[in-house]
């Protein structure tokens, strides 16, 4: 039998706290439709995605109503593309992703990642491939999602990757000009890449994966929120372990419902059962942000001190909770600070709180990255690069996974505002230190060989 | 031995199980399940009681009676009829279905009538109305055990229409969800 606790709070979680499964992500390995025809390559991949994808919506929304719990995304990862499809052009590649996103289409998943090259020591010709294809792949098609991963701890930074990184972002951006650049929101760059990620848009299925598996991000900031809130209000006195204990409980249960839905729909499915990725994934809906969870923690404003002490017992608390919730998790794991796709943070941004000096500095605890940076559209591809490097930096130096997923916005500068629109959000434009400047420490290239493993200072 | 069901009714106070446990040992019955519930000031107990063939049903149910008396309660007992099946439900799963909304007459009957055309049975019902139009103080939670075999996409409709009809929110949840959450 049931409490009536269990039955009123787990009810009030999904219907006032936006508790739900953020995205069930299946993987699908392409590498055995690997053809030198390019023809052949396109039917062999619409062919299996359509065999393997077919049902992930239907079983997605059949077991979210059967919980209660709705699946807001369903989405599909692939193999590299730069690994599957290493035989053709630059050209032929675009033409690989206007089929990636027919298939993503047909199969009726809003996003498929996996346009993606792993480049952190050196750059192959079909890596040159894709990366050339990026800003035309990503301008013309929708739903693909590219990720490039330019660095690891155990290689270090590929600063010519990372250079080429700039230029990209900038050609894309300026594709998609009159949309505020948003091909870019679909383009990440890695540092440590995992080979598990279910959220987009650095989702892609790694080489040592099965065949296919089905992956779980969870979200839940706005219920990690109201627990805080909650807990203050009964007992004002309660310290920083308490509250990390009650993230910790939190998280737990959070995690359980992306585990059991996951679960679920991988055995109805017949697929394997990957992680659940135990990411704090805000939306720009009042109620369902990050960023306010830290005015619950009795800060003024994500950004202003002690941001970053927050963010790490936050994200440390969050882990904890859900590393006991479930037998598998991978993926990202840590607390998403998209600037324009959470309402609080894109405040905190127009409001001049939050710097993307800042937003740097707490990548180093947590969060994935620089995430939906809007930058000005006069925004130099060596700078670009630039920022790039450091944020690279924090996460080989530091053994994890960092990203950054920027927009230079065409056209518009600091304090401007960007539209990228629906689960994408908006944001003010961030004032970069010297940004149509040239950066002569980008050009010289090369790669910043792999750190050192002890004398840990 | 013979067994039998017992059910005492009345005011709630210390010493109730302690009272009918003795008399029941006292005819050296021995008890193999019980459960008692309390509803505002009301309690209610009920036992399976396996009894030496000597003693009578109506023997015991007077000893009890008198027994219980001074407490103000009543007592039902009859015999356990185990090899009759009222029922059977060869697959099913196990669905909580909560209502909020505002407290009027008829809530429990219009949304059981549907749970019972389906054959749908309630296996515990805990309702919380405290009056008024606040929907928070008027809950209803109904643990069933849904047949595998009936059109279930037709009986949460039709609850969900249900629910409309009398401004009630509803929720239709797989048990599962519930202890995924809270239990370890």
């Amino acid at each position: 039998m049931l409490t009536e606790r269990e039955i009123l709070s787990t009810l009030e979680m999904v219907q006032n706290e936006h508790l739900d499964v953020r995205t069930v992500t299946m993987g699908i390995n392409l590498l055995d439709c690997a053809s030198h025809d390019l023809k052949r390559f396109k039917d062999n991949i619409m062919f299996k995605i359509s065999d393997l994808a077919g049902n992930l919506v239907r079983a997605c929304n059949r077991i979210g109503d059967k919980y209660g719990i709705p699946v807001v995304n369903k989405r599909i990862s692939v193999s590299p593309i730069a690994v599957a499809a290493a035989p053709f052009s630059s050209s032929q590649m675009i033409d690989v992703a206007r089929t990636l996103n027919q298939a993503a289409t047909a199969v009726n998943v809003d996003f498929i990642g996996g346009f993606t090259a792993l480049v952190e020591k050196g750059i192959a010709k079909g890596d040159r491939a894709l990366i050339d294809a990026i800003p035309e792949a990503l301008a013309e098609t929708e739903r693909v999602c590219a990720s490039i991963n330019v660095a690891s701890t155990r290689a270090g930074i590929n600063m010519d990757a990372v250079y080429l990184m700039g230029q990209k972002i900038k050609r894309a951006a300026s594709l998609t000009a009159r949309e505020d650049g948003i091909a870019c929101a679909k383009l990440c760059v890695f540092a440590n890449i995992p080979q598990d990620i279910p959220f987009m848009a650095g989702a892609y299925l790694g080489i040592g994966e099965a065949d296919a598996v089905i992956n779980v991000g969870v979200s839940g900031p706005g219920v990690v929120k109201k627990a805080i809130d909650r807990a203050l209000s009964t007992e004002p006195q309660i310290d920083l372990g308490q509250l990390s204990e009650l993230i910790k409980h939190t998280a737990y249960k959070v995690t359980r419902v992306g585990e059991l839905i996951g679960r679920e729909v991988a055995d109805s499915l017949n697929i394997r059962f990957g992680v659940v990725d135990l990411s704090l994934a805000p939306t720009p809906n009042v109620g369902d942000s990050v960023g306010e969870i830290f005015q619950s923690l009795g800060l003024f404003s994500i950004g202003v001190p002690g941001t970053t002490a927050a963010l790490a017992l936050i994200n440390d608390a969050v882990k904890k909770g859900g590393a006991f919730a479930s037998s598998h998790v991978g993926g990202l794991s840590g607390a998403f600070i998209p600037v324009s796709e959470d309402l609080n943070i894109s405040e905190s941004v127009a409001n001049g709180y939050l710097t993307l000096e800042k937003l740097e500095a707490i990548t180093s605890v947590c969060s994935v990255g620089l995430d939906m940076v809007a930058l000005p559209g006069d925004i130099t591809e060596e700078t670009l690069a630039a920022i790039i490097a450091d944020e690279m930096a924090i996460g080989v130096i530091n053994r994890k996974t960092t990203a950054t997923r920027l927009i230079p916005v065409p056209g518009k500068k600091p304090g401007d505002t960007a539209h990228f629109g629906g689960l994408l959000g908006q944001s003010v434009i961030l004032p970069v230190k010297n940004p149509p400047g040239a950066n002569r420490f980008i050009r010289l290239g090369g790669r910043i060989p792999a750190p050192i493993q002890s004398l840990v200072n | 031995m013979n067994k039998v069901v017992i059910s005492v009714l009345g005011p709630d106070r210390p010493g109730i199980i302690a009272a009918v446990s003795k008399m029941l040992v006292e005819k050296d019955g021995n008890i193999e399940n019980v459960s008692q519930t309390i509803l505002q000031s009301e309690f209610s107990g009920i036992f399976i009681v396996a009894l030496p063939p000597q003693i009578s049903i109506d023997e015991l149910a007077n000893y009890l009676k008198e027994g219980l008396a001074p407490l103000n309660h009543h007592v039902f007992v009859k015999p356990l009829e185990p090899g009759r099946v009222f029922f059977t439900m060869e697959k099913s799963e196990a669905f909580v279905i909560t209502t909020r909304g505002p407290d009027r007459k008829g809530l429990v009957a219009a949304i059981t009538e549907i749970i019972a055309r389906y054959g749908v049975n309630v296996t515990n019902l805990q309702a919380v109305f405290k009056g008024g139009d606040d929907p928070n103080n008027n809950i209803m939670i109904y643990e069933v055990d849904v047949p595998a075999e009936i059109d279930q996409q037709g009986f949460y409709s039709d609850l969900r229409r249900k629910a409309e009809e009398l401004s009630l929110q509803i929720s239709i949840q797989h048990r599962n969800i519930f202890e995924a959450i809270h239990r370890i």
